[in-house]
């Protein structure tokens, strides 16, 4: 069997979204807000998509949740991710408008609503949001 | 225009006058551009219109093949207008309607539309993104936002449906089983059509659960079939359709619909939209029903966009056939089969992925009487593109 290869890392340098991977860095998970309207912009925007305004911060909330909804993926595409595995979105705790992805190895048991909560792991020396059954 | 209550709306005055296909296979052997030539051939002489009568062409987005070469494939000698128009599945029906606005402001008299693509041989839609290992950033590559899923192993259109019919399920108490009606019915569809990729291959509520799961809650048979093809279509004012070879098909209304709070970018961004469970789709229908001054009972058949089960079932929805959650019992009602038949060739799940433009080339073999699966009587057909993001529709009818 082949070498599974290193999960993709994601991109922490873009001007629009570097800020929730900052945060992420010091294990505080975090939501674009307007400081205009208050206003949460996710997915991350230039600008505030109700007001306008391009002031914009990122507001550190609790990293407590609920699962949204989850797949197990049995049939193998990327070959960093071995089958099988559950992908999860979680919905959060203060917005729950506002979803978050993760990843189990496996296919845990999940059931919509449960309690979900934030860790973060280290990826290639990027710290990455991750959930998992509170 | 304000339409007439209760009558059809006069329409946007053009029509399709020539559709054409390539065989669908797994692996052409073929370019890209050989398909699209072979199709649009044949989309020519099934309309009666001599190449060096197109004058415009239309290109999907992601087509490999540019406009540029199938001007010298075709040896166009004036071509006056193109236009490269939506993402992949979203894009057949604004294509159609791009051609409609070139004809109706004067900039073509002839255009054709094509989608051609080695979609099994050659790069699989089901590969997804993120093959390689550094991730798109944020705002920029089409506003992909690949930071928030890939590192997450969430790199396929496929598995973003599957968290979309999981929560469908949770929200609507919506069954594999009622997923399994929508695969059936395209199955059965394909049984008279020999073109069909499952022609030949008839399938039961058993074949279907006993496939394997891909990403639950979805199954192989919940998945589209990656082909190897190319469909065309040539569009003409009605008027000049009229002497061409066979009965026009009028394009009654084409709309396009995007709103903000759809969320940008093209696919995996979409799981981040506030109300997960209504696509674009929704707003599409407000605009074509409008336009066309029908409404869903009006539809006598649908070529409603299939990459995925569940894509018809939101679509169902969507273009008013059912409140918002009960897309599941009217697919297990019957009602695909009788008074709504959608996907009268089998569809992407059993004709072929032609990302949407298949669709279009049945609407209008149906309404002209063609379809290996006629729907007797049918005289207006919907067409949909695809889903999640900003996408189109349009109406078809009979010229009367």
């Amino acid at each position: 069997m082949a070498q599974t290869p290193p999960r993709p890392t994601p991109c922490t340098t873009d001007p629009d979204t570097a800020g929730f991977w900052a945060a992420a860095q010091q294990e505080q998970l975090v939501v674009l807000t307007c400081r205009q309207c208050r206003s949460v912009v996710h997915l991350p925007r230039p600008r505030c998509t109700q007001c306008g305004s391009e002031e914009m911060e990122w507001t550190v909330v609790s990293g407590r949740g609920h699962l949204y909804s989850h797949t197990v993926v049995y049939h193998q595409i990327h070959p960093a991710f071995p089958v099988p595995y559950t992908v999860v979105l979680v919905s959060l705790e203060e917005y729950p408008e506002v979803r978050y992805t993760g990843y189990l190895p496996g296919a845990p048991d999940l059931v919509a609503g449960v309690a979900m909560n934030v860790f973060f792991e280290s990826l290639d020396g990027v710290s990455l949001p991750n959930w998992r059954s509170a | 225009m304000t339409p007439v209550p209760g009558e059809r709306a006069s329409g946007t005055g053009c029509s399709i006058v020539g559709v054409g296909t390539t065989e669908y296979s797994r692996a052409s052997g073929r370019t890209a551009l050989a398909l699209a030539t072979e199709a649009s051939l044949r989309a020519l002489d099934d309309a009666g219109i001599k190449a060096a009568e197109v004058d415009g062409i239309v290109r999907c987005t992601d087509d490999v093949v540019l406009h540029n070469d199938l001007i010298e494939t075709l040896a166009l000698p004036n071509v006056e207008f193109w236009a490269h128009g939506g993402l992949g599945g979203t894009a057949p029906s604004a294509m159609i309607g791009y051609a409609v606005n070139a004809i109706r402001s004067g900039s073509a008299k002839v255009v054709l539309a094509y989608r051609s693509l080695n979609g099994r041989s050659g790069r699989r839609v089901g590969a997804g993104y993120g093959s390689q290992q550094a991730v798109v950033a944020g705002g920029e590559e089409g506003g992909r936002y690949d930071e928030y899923f890939l590192p997450y192993g969430l790199t396929t259109a496929g598995q973003m449906y599957a968290l979309i019919a999981q929560r469908h399920m949770t929200e609507f108490g919506t069954t594999r089983e009622q997923l399994g009606h929508i695969a059936m019915t395209c199955r059965r569809n394909a049984q008279s059509n020999p073109a069909a990729q499952m022609y030949g291959r008839p399938m039961t509520m058993d074949d279907y659960f006993n496939a394997r799961m891909i990403s639950s809650p979805l199954g192989l048979f919940d998945y589209s079939l990656e082909t190897d093809g190319a469909c065309a279509v040539v569009v003409t004012s009605t008027e000049q359709g009229r002497d061409s070879k066979t009965a026009p098909i009028a394009i009654a209304a084409v709309a396009q619909g995007g709103s903000a709070g759809v969320q940008a970018g093209r696919t995996l961004s979409s799981l981040m939209r506030k109300d997960l469970l209504t696509f674009p789709s929704h707003l599409v229908a407000e605009n074509l029903y409008r336009r066309a001054n029908l409404g869903p009972s009006d539809i006598d058949v649908a070529q409603l966009y299939d990459c995925f089960t569940i894509t018809v079932l939101v679509q169902l929805e969507d273009y008013g056939f059912c409140v918002k959650g009960e897309g599941g019992p009217f697919a297990a009602s019957g009602a695909l089969d009788t008074t709504l038949p959608i996907n009268t060739s089998g569809g992407h799940l059993s004709e072929a992925y032609m990302h949407g433009m298949n669709h279009v080339v049945e609407g209008v073999r149906q309404l002209r009487g063609e379809s290996t699966r006629p729907v007797p009587g049918a005289e207006v057909c919907l067409v949909s593109s695809g889903a999640p993001p900003a996408t189109s529709a349009m109406i078809l009818t009979v010229d009367r």
